[in-house]
């Protein structure tokens, strides 16, 4: 019983070792995740992925401090404010700086209404909303517009056709990439794991409805229920977008828990825990779940890459975020305008590229790291 | 010569008014521009104007009085009737190339200057047969397949282009917006002096393409089918409720009834005309003239009265049609003067990019350009390698229009902040490439109906929109960021959203305006819609704020249809007594230089209120193969108009 293995003791806590002087004193086994995680380590292009995630994540987060026109930190007229959490919500930019009629424009108004003032501004002067005009920044040309916009000191990246600077845009697109990966497929998973576990674990004629259940959303095409919601929904928001691929990518993930849990429910742990009396919720969450979740991370995973790409194609065909939201598939489309601006596809597409082969990586690692069938054939 | 103008889909644009204007600068979906309204997408803006206006009133049955009686207290004057290419050869006979075509050729259109001495120089029809190929085939570009080779079916600018060629119409008007009866078919055309009658005769040398004669009783066939409740037309249908009968009195004479004296009522004298013997008792089985199998036979190979007939359709690739010897000839006769091509193959390529290429390797013969296009993919030697490229302004005008029944723009102070808020500059200059031309109002500023002393631009100055924000109470009282008012007990924030067809440019310019009302504490949500969507939303007056474009009517009695109380294109709900006034008046008063005092004092009105904050004029942009020569841009865009595309003819290579 190959599946053994995998078990972990629902309590988590190795059987005490017997103590004695007979006996000698053996190490703790490792657990399973801790055994998991180990193997991981050992795959070099896993790591690597999960590095670049990481990355991209302290990217998203930090987003504001790295490109951006309102300073991160300020002090004016006495007070410290912190203009840049704007780009997370508008809300967070102080109202102070409305009031005195900055208009958005914080570089010359600083020096003009608080000579006293200073401000630690984000890596590169450039925002992912609109094109930095001439002379905003004492001394600074404004953006290059059109087809003129190439890489440069100024632009990293390069400009679009509105003048608004790419990397800008990508830093800020970043947000929307991991947002849309980790939300919609959070709900998927909640839904998949729940409907499978429960179908799983009753089986019968519970089954049998979810089973269908599944089938039936399994028919759903994610890009046109998608397309046909945009219609609908009067202010389409990016959280619109997760919830429906949420919505609709839960049936692989509910499928191989519903196999995990078929199996696992026929295991001795299983009956002896029935048999001393516990109740069916507490052995499907605390019993058959940790061990299902290893099979179940790796579809999540490649859900992920998926979500992304899904963003990036509607926003390429131009129904992904709201405008002026930044995102990648946004800055393809952008290019696919006119191929002489290479910049507007180089640069995002790798991006893109990047992100899901990334999430393919880490997926397929773990799939390696936690089966025990593969465990020895990746390096 | 050839069909001058066609046949419903003229009519629509023309009278109906102004076509909404689906397209209009870059990108690709976009560049399905049209010639007549200069825009694109109109198949679905024709369309589903169309179903909307389905309250026509049908026609109802009419005992036309006798001939002899009609001529008796008639008191007929004569209206004109041309041939659009001598109108043409009259105009071009009294001006002199700028440049030679050598010297034309070899430029690049840099300027403006070169800009109008290519149009002068390959403008120009030859001045003798010999320079002319007649023989060779023209490849033309459309961004979208036709739906029907049936003119009274067709309702895009695409279907337009075509069936031009291939339908006749009676009437078209030149490049002043002049209206004329077509001599091509008409003998002569009068009108009688209450205005209410039209007396039209037609030619008797004319035959469909299966050599049956042209008659009276076709046109008026036509007529009968077009006001038949039954067939599913309603877009060749608009202005058509106001001709009240149509008699033909014997094969060629026709008395056209109107219903009221109104100075208008020729911009109703044209629809498509399909032939009697051919749909006459097929109809009553299949009134859609869609379904049967013998429509569907027809719909494959159309029995045609223009100069050019169907000869291959590839759905989604191409339409063929093919120059008809029996048009300019009969019985051994020539009669008409002989199309220019033998053979024009429509190509259909629907993304830009690829047309553009189609158009460097010599694919397609002619393509219009969004302005991004003519400033890089169209302006580098591999280009002028097989093309050069002329533009053309356009009374086509973009605008974002406020809805009066939003809390927000019920308020003239508050339109004209929104108007002082927009960054103009990088709107024309960056956005759009700095080829287009600021737009001051409802006329172009050369038009009869311009204002005498020009107006001044708003310019974008945020000071004046605070002040007018304030005045208009609309303050940030609870110092979040956001402008709010209290209006009947209950604070609104100052955040609306503004709709615009999903395409790059109009995005972009939607959230340049999102951008700068975010300076002064106003939100702005940019919400990109499916066109059909954004018609249904407009149509119900269930938006804050749109951004669209109008296409220009041959006639400034269009604008009623925008601006009056309760029209069905007068989305924002915009009503003003004196502007209703105007228009009731202007309707009936026949001296036309007081008709047009009329619409230049409702234009003056509706500046000053500012329904619509108007943005720019967007110009036609095109580009021709260098062998074709003869092309001219009117208000309505190198092909909306009398001659057109019947002017374009290739050089002898």
């Amino acid at each position: 019983m190959t599946g053994e293995e995998n078990v972990v003791d629902p309590e988590g806590e190795p059987a005490p070792t017997p103590a004695g002087p007979l006996h000698a004193v053996i190490p703790k086994s490792p657990g399973f995740w801790k055994e998991a995680w180990q193997r991981f380590r050992g795959r070099k292009l896993a790591m690597a992925a999960l590095a670049f995630v990481a990355l991209l994540a302290m990217v998203a987060l930090f987003s504001p401090a790295i490109a951006g026109t309102k300073p991160v930190v300020v002090r004016y007229k006495g007070r410290i404010y912190f203009p840049a959490m704007a780009y997370f919500n508008r809300h967070w930019e102080n109202p102070v700086f409305a009031n005195d009629k900055f208009r958005k424009r914080y570089p010359k108004n600083l020096e003009d209404k608080d000579p006293e003032s200073w401000a630690i501004w984000p890596l590169s002067f450039n925002d992912p909303y609109r094109r930095v005009q001439g002379n905003e920044w004492a001394g600074r040309p404004g953006n290059p517009t059109q087809d003129k916009g190439r890489p440069s000191r100024l632009n990293w990246f390069g400009t679009d056709q509105r003048g608004v600077d790419v990397f800008a845009q990508m830093v800020h697109g970043a947000r929307i990439a991991l947002l849309v990966g980790f939300v919609s497929m959070g709900i998927a998973s909640a839904i998949g794991i729940i409907v499978g576990a429960l179908a799983g674990y009753f089986g019968g004629w519970v089954d049998t409805l979810l089973s269908r259940l599944i089938e039936v959303v399994l028919c759903i095409p994610t890009l046109v229920l998608i397309l046909a919601l945009l219609a609908i929904i009067e202010q389409v928001t990016i959280w619109h977008m997760m919830t429906v691929i949420g919505a609709t990518r839960w049936t692989s993930i509910a499928r191989l828990t519903r196999a995990e849990f078929l199996k696992l429910k026929q295991m001795d742990f299983v009956a002896a825990a029935r048999a001393t009396g516990i109740g069916p919720i507490r052995i499907m969450v605390r019993y058959l779940l940790p061990n299902a979740l290893a099979p179940v991370l790796v579809p999540i995973t490649f859900g992920i890459a998926a979500a992304i790409l899904i963003e990036s194609g509607l926003s390429f065909l131009g129904f992904g975020a709201p405008p002026p939201n930044p995102s990648w598939g946004t800055l393809l489309s952008a290019g696919r305008s006119n191929y002489e601006l290479w910049w507007l596809i180089v640069f995002p597409g790798t991006a893109i590229f990047l992100a899901v082969l990334a999430y393919n990586l880490i997926g397929e690692g773990l799939q390696e790291a936690t089966d025990p069938r593969l465990r020895d054939t990746g390096d | 010569m050839m069909l001058p103008w066609r046949p419903r889909q003229a009519t629509l644009c023309v009278l109906a008014c102004f076509l909404l204007i689906l397209s209009g600068c870059p990108s690709p979906p976009d560049d399905k521009s049209g010639p007549a309204d200069g825009d694109s997408g109109s198949e679905a803006t024709s369309n589903e104007e169309a179903k909307n206006e389905e309250s026509f009133a049908p026609l109802e049955p009419y005992d036309p009085p006798p001939l002899a009686e009609i001529d008796a207290e008639a008191d007929w004057f004569d209206r004109p009737v041309h041939i659009a290419l001598d109108l043409l050869r009259e105009k071009q006979a009294n001006e002199q190339p700028l440049a030679t075509v050598q010297e034309a050729l070899a430029i690049k259109n840099d300027s403006t200057d070169d800009n109008e001495k290519i149009l002068s120089a390959l403008g120009r029809l030859y001045d003798s047969p010999g320079e002319a190929n007649f023989d060779t085939e023209l490849n033309r570009h459309i961004p979208a397949d036709i739906k029907s080779t049936n003119p009274i079916l067709s309702s895009s600018t695409y279907e337009g282009y075509v069936i031009g060629l291939t339908g006749l119409g009676l009437f078209s008007f030149d490049w002043n917006l002049e209206p004329f009866a077509v001599g091509e078919y008409v003998v002569s055309w009068q009108t009688s002096k209450d205005l209410l009658r039209d007396k039209v005769v037609i030619r008797d040398d004319l035959t469909w393409s299966d050599g049956h004669p042209v008659t009276a009783h076709d046109i008026v066939f036509s007529f009968q089918t077009i006001m038949n409740p039954e067939v599913n037309i309603p877009a060749v249908r608009t202005g058509m409720d106001k001709v009240r009968w149509i008699e033909a009195y014997d094969d060629h004479t026709l008395i056209y009834f109107h219903k009221e004296a109104l100075a208008t009522n020729v911009w109703n004298l044209n629809f498509p005309i399909i032939p009697k013997h051919i749909y006459e008792e097929s109809m009553k089985e299949d009134p859609t003239l869609v379904d049967s199998d013998y429509h569907l036979a027809q719909e494959a190979n159309p029995v045609c009265g223009g100069p050019y007939k169907f000869v291959k359709r590839i759905k989604g690739q191409e339409v063929v049609i093919e120059r008809r010897d029996d048009w300019s000839m009969h019985n051994g006769k020539q009669v008409r003067e002989k199309p220019h091509f033998k053979r024009i193959r429509f190509r259909v390529i629907e993304d830009s990019n690829t047309a553009m290429l189609a158009l460097k390797n010599g694919t397609i013969e002619d393509m219009e350009f969004q302005p991004s296009q003519w400033t890089t993919q169209a302006a580098g030697d591999d280009y002028y390698k097989t093309n050069t490229k002329v533009r053309g302004v356009q009374w086509v005008y973009y605008y974002f229009g406020w809805n009066m029944q939003r809390p927000y723009f019920r308020d003239v102070r508050v339109r004209k902040a929104m108007s002082y808020v927009v960054d103009y500059d990088h709107i024309i200059d960056t956005l759009c490439y700095g080829l287009y031309e600021r737009c001051h109002g409802e006329f172009y500023p050369t038009s009869k109906m311009a204002p005498d002393v020009p107006r001044t631009p708003y310019v974008q100055d945020f000071d004046k929109a605070e002040d007018l924000l304030e005045e208009a109470g609309w303050t940030d009282s609870d110092g979040d960021g956001i402008r709010d008012k209290t209006i009947k007990g209950r604070k609104v924030d100052f955040e609306f959203t503004v709709i615009c067809f999903n395409q790059q440019l109009r995005i972009d310019i939607c959230s340049s305006l999102a951008e700068s009302l975010d300076r002064i504490g106003v939100v702005c949500h940019v919400q990109p819609t499916e066109f059909t969507v954004m018609q249904q939303l407009s149509r119900d007056h269930d938006f804050d704020a749109a951004f669209g474009g109008w296409g220009t009517g041959a006639d400034p009695s269009t604008l009623e249809n925008l601006w009056k109380t309760g029209e069905n294109r007068n989305y924002g709900v915009y009503s003003n007594k004196e502007v209703d006034r105007l228009f009731a008046e202007a309707k009936y008063e026949l001296d036309n230089d007081k008709r047009l005092e009329y619409y230049r004092n409702i234009d003056g009105i509706l500046w000053e209120e500012q329904p619509y904050t108007w943005l720019y004029f967007r110009s036609a942009f095109y580009g021709f193969n260098r062998r074709l020569r003869g092309y001219m841009f009117s208000p309505r865009g190198p092909y909306g108009y009398g001659p057109g595309f019947d002017s374009i003819w290739a050089a002898e290579q």
